[in-house]
């Protein structure tokens, strides 16, 4: 059954075509609201709230959206909720992450941590990767964490991360670059010290 | 990242990374960084930053939850639409 016609028999009162239009969706909402809120408790919580919101709301559908994309706008709404007051600094501008000048012999950027990664995972272990990374995302304000999330976790492209977000396609690339330099930070800072404990063992 | 390009290349940057560039200058990145062990450096751990972050994090909707949900979800459905005929 296609989507057009699910969303049809949903409008008309039919839970089960619903349920089939949710159960496509649920895992990556509840993927989507873990990642954004750091916290398995408020994903349930925001799973939820979206998927009765939904069923509020599913006469309004128009179908001007995916009915995919309408449910993570309503997601994103609700974890908005939860992290609202969170106090995150943004992260710095884009040329602070950048690695030394070699070529005019200007001073290396101070506090860039630039080293050969390898393969991580041969020095880390999985669960230790997993908690950097929950670290690192949780530690990036709400609205880049957000841009971070939805592109390349969510796998959107950068029009519906626009949207999705509130933005014109040039603010949002730039959001997502200085996300992805962030994260890169705090994951080789925290590297860094993994990989020298490992050394010195 | 090193020389008077930078900020030139460095718009494109996401777009390089993400291989979505198109291949006349993605090959004047790819020689720009090339020359340049830090870019090199960089490049690759921005790239793992991604990697590691799709690898790394695998989130499962439990079950148990899924099956609360349903009954939740019907309960609201009847309050909207009311029960389906016996």
């Amino acid at each position: 059954m296609t989507e057009t016609t699910l969303i049809a028999r949903a409008q008309a009162g039919d839970f089960d075509a619903f349920l089939e239009l949710v159960r496509e969706h649920q895992q990556s909402i509840y993927a989507l609201a873990k990642r954004l809120t750091g916290s398995a408790e408020d994903a349930e919580d925001v799973l939820q709230e979206t998927l009765l919101k939904a069923i509020d709301k599913i006469d309004t559908f128009r179908a001007e959206s995916t009915f995919g994309t309408w449910l993570h706008a309503i997601a994103l709404n609700e974890a908005r909720r939860i992290y609202s007051s969170q106090q995150r600094t943004d992260p710095k501008p884009i040329e602070e992450y950048l690695p030394p000048r070699l070529s005019s012999g200007a001073p290396p950027n101070s506090g860039v941590a630039l080293f050969d990664w390898g393969d991580p995972a041969a020095y880390v272990e999985r669960v230790e990767l997993a908690d950097i990374i929950d670290a690192a995302l949780i530690e990036l304000a709400p609205p880049y964490r957000e841009a971070f999330v939805l592109r390349y976790l969510e796998e959107l492209p950068v029009k519906e991360v626009a949207a999705l977000i509130g933005e014109s396609e040039a603010a949002t690339k730039s959001r997502i670059l200085r996300a992805r330099l962030a994260m890169r930070d705090h994951i080789a800072t925290k590297l860094e010290v993994s990989y020298g404990k490992r050394q010195v063992s | 990242m090193a020389n008077d390009k930078c900020p030139e290349y460095l718009e494109q940057l996401n777009e390089y990374l993400d291989g979505e560039l198109d291949t006349g200058l993605c090959a004047e990145i790819d020689a720009f960084v090339g020359e340049c062990t830090n870019c090199r450096v960089m490049v690759d751990s921005l790239r793992q930053t991604v990697r590691l972050c799709r690898d790394g994090t695998e989130i499962s909707l439990p079950a148990s939850v899924t099956n609360r949900l349903t009954e939740l979800l019907r309960r609201r459905w009847e309050a909207k639409f009311g029960s389906p005929p016996q």
